[in-house]
């Protein structure tokens, strides 16, 4: 109740009491929780934690049943969805296309929260489109058809994209989900050196523990914890959210914590767990 | 220990170096290509608007009476030398130059709705009939022979127009109720109101005269001939204004074909979008069904042969799809006249066929083209 007194200045985003329920099912239960300027904050949980839909109230798609999302104090339905959309850029998984845009069409569609309808891109657009498909290394390909790209090339044009928008808050809902390991770096690392605000949902704890600064943990639409990879990512709650049971070290490059997993899940009888 | 983490993490960064080296040289290049690639378009453009002029002066060349290219030329640029010209004249200018017009406007018209359609249910099968509009409009006109006895008056159009205006209504009040699943709400309310129009369409036929429904049967097969100089200005205008608010349109249609969320995520407000553009398509498709009966698969395979070729979201490929569109339609029509000596061929007709087949070859080259 009193997170939202706590609210400090610097906070980018803040959510207060955000309730969402479709269909009669809880899917959102009374999550507060506020988002530094120039943070990378990671939401965790287990499939049908909410993580998707918590992510569509903060960017406009959804609307909750109650509490309030603000961005810099401002109830982000009370502003203008153009307006959000210059702030505010974000790269959903996997999107389908079957119509044949290129890489720079694609790249270009960042450019509409700031173009009026008539308005024509000009050479400084064209530079900052192409900057910013230089930038997630996709120069080769710009006129290349969309749907030809490969998983992380995809992610990588949308992030382009999201550059091109030059927002101050980039949301990524599982970015990384079935792309190779080497990608998912890749693209996480892009996000980072962006040098924005950041939030993004993710499937692979370790992943988040090294690259985030915050951690939200989402159990049955209930927010369970936040704070630092390290107040995070402890094996009770790896046990308590996840029900999995697992050593947490600390990984020998950046000191965050590093999960390892134990295995054996399928041979108990009653429940029990080897470890 | 540290060592390897500089080693393994020095794998990534000399790459990145590397791309980043690689990238200047290439962003020069792909400057001068880019700029190639706007020559070609121009070029290509400017080729199809004189396509497109030379088809119009076929369109008003040939027909039932042969009229020389000679004298077209003499007939749209009168002199004083050429006497001969009165008959001919009138021929091209009273007959002719209208329908060549009437089907060049169809034809872009068509072509341009069923790509806003196309692209706002990112339905490549969506055509400008599939949502009903033609069957209203023939529903329109059925009531209107049941009613009045006679075969086809000045109210035709306007019948014909009031019936696909109530089954765009009907269509945009049950899309616009729907907040989530627009699409396929879309979708599926068209074809059951295209259903639904036809079997009162065909009830009421069964109680008319054979006469009335063998007219009714030719109008719903399209064609031009009922064009004239009067008739032409709405049409234009509705057209043309939709094709100006699509092209000022063409990054949020882009921005539809990356789903509905990632749409809302660039600001747009996407079901109203949506029903605006359905409501332009509709307006320019109950124009001409209006004017010219039920031309059929112009909408669907225009736009599909076009972005074989080109991108879709540029205003190049747009404004190609309404003049490629507007071509085809005028050699349909010629043809249409020519064909069978003495007699019209339904336009629907030759557009189905001629369309069919051509589809089919593309597809079987584009199956046996190595990607």
């Amino acid at each position: 109740m009193s997170q939202g007194l706590q609210i400090s200045k610097s906070a980018l985003l803040t959510a207060e009491q955000l309730s969402w329920c479709t269909d009669g099912n809880l899917i959102l239960d009374d999550i507060s929780f506020s988002i530094e300027q120039g943070s990378f904050t990671g939401i965790l949980g287990p499939n049908g934690a909410g993580k998707s839909s918590l992510l569509r109230c903060l960017y406009r798609f959804v609307k909750p049943d109650q509490g309030v999302v603000s961005f810099e104090q401002d109830d982000i339905w009370q502003l203008n969805a153009n307006d959000y959309a210059k702030n505010v850029a974000v790269v959903l998984q996997e999107t389908p296309s079957h119509f044949n845009l290129t890489v720079h069409d694609v790249v270009a569609l960042g450019l509409i929260p700031h173009k009026g309808i008539f308005a024509r891109a000009n050479n400084s657009d064209d530079e900052k489109i192409a900057q910013a498909i230089e930038q997630v290394g996709l120069s080769h390909k710009e006129q290349q058809n969309f749907e030809h790209l490969s998983g992380g090339e995809k992610q990588r044009a949308l992030i382009a994209r999201a550059i091109v928008q030059s927002p101050r808050l980039l949301i990524m809902d599982e970015p990384t989900s079935h792309l190779d390991v080497r990608y998912q770096i890749q693209i996480m690392e892009l996000a980072k050196s962006l040098g924005i605000t950041v939030i993004a949902s993710f499937h692979d704890l370790n992943l988040a523990s090294a690259m985030c600064d915050n951690l939200l943990v989402l159990k049955q639409g209930e927010l369970v914890c936040q704070g630092t990879p390290k107040a995070v990512l402890t094996k009770e709650m790896l046990s308590d959210v996840f029900g999995v049971c697992a050593h947490i070290s600390e990984h020998h490059q950046h000191k965050v914590p590093h999960i390892s997993y134990y295995y054996g899940y399928i041979h108990n009888e009653h429940g029990e767990r080897h470890v | 220990m540290f060592n390897t983490d500089v080693s393994k993490n020095g794998s990534s960064a000399p790459n990145k170096l590397a791309n980043q080296k690689q990238n200047k040289p290439i962003k020069n290049t792909q400057g001068a290509w880019l700029e190639k690639q706007h020559i070609s378009q121009s070029l290509v453009t400017l080729i199809v608007v004189f396509i497109c002029f030379i088809s119009l002066f076929c369109g008003l060349s040939f027909g039932a009476a042969d009229i020389s290219f000679a004298d077209v030329w003499h007939s749209i640029l009168p002199n004083e030398e050429a006497q001969d010209v009165g008959f001919i004249q009138r021929i091209i200018w009273e007959l002719r130059m209208p329908r060549a017009i009437l089907a060049f406007l169809a034809g872009s018209g068509l072509a341009v709705s069923g790509l806003i359609l196309q692209t706002v249910t990112r339905n490549p099968l969506a055509d400008p009939y599939l949502f009903g509009i033609s069957s209203g409009a023939s529903l329109g006109v059925v009531i209107l022979i049941s009613l009045t006895g006679g075969i086809f008056t000045v109210m035709t159009p306007i019948a014909a127009f009031a019936g696909s205006l109530v089954a765009m209504l009907m269509l945009m009040l049950i899309a616009g109720r729907r907040q989530s699943q627009q699409v396929e709400s879309m979708l599926l309310a068209g074809v059951a109101l295209s259903f639904l129009f036809s079997s009162f369409t065909s009830l009421l036929l069964y109680h008319t005269d054979p006469q009335a429904v063998t007219a009714v049967l030719f109008w719903t097969m399209g064609s031009f001939s009922r064009a004239q100089w009067e008739n032409l200005l709405f049409p234009t205008i509705v057209i043309t204004a939709c094709i100006i608010l699509m092209l000022a349109y063409r990054r949020h249609l882009n921005a539809m074909l990356l789903g509905d969320e990632s749409a809302t995520t660039l600001g747009i407000k996407v079901n109203r979008f949506r029903l605006i553009m359905l409501l332009l398509s509709s307006l320019i498709t109950a124009t001409l069904v209006s004017m010219c009966g039920g031309i059929g698969f112009v909408g669907l395979m225009i736009p599909h042969i076009v972005r074989f070729f080109v991108s879709q979201g540029t205003v190049f490929g747009i404004l190609l799809t309404a003049l490629i569109g507007g071509i085809f339609m005028v050699w349909v029509d010629i043809l249409s006249r020519t064909v069978l000596e003495n007699q019209e061929l339904p336009v629907g007709v030759i557009t189905a066929a001629s369309g069919s087949i051509f589809f089919l070859t593309l597809l079987y080259f584009r199956k046996n083209r190595p990607s």
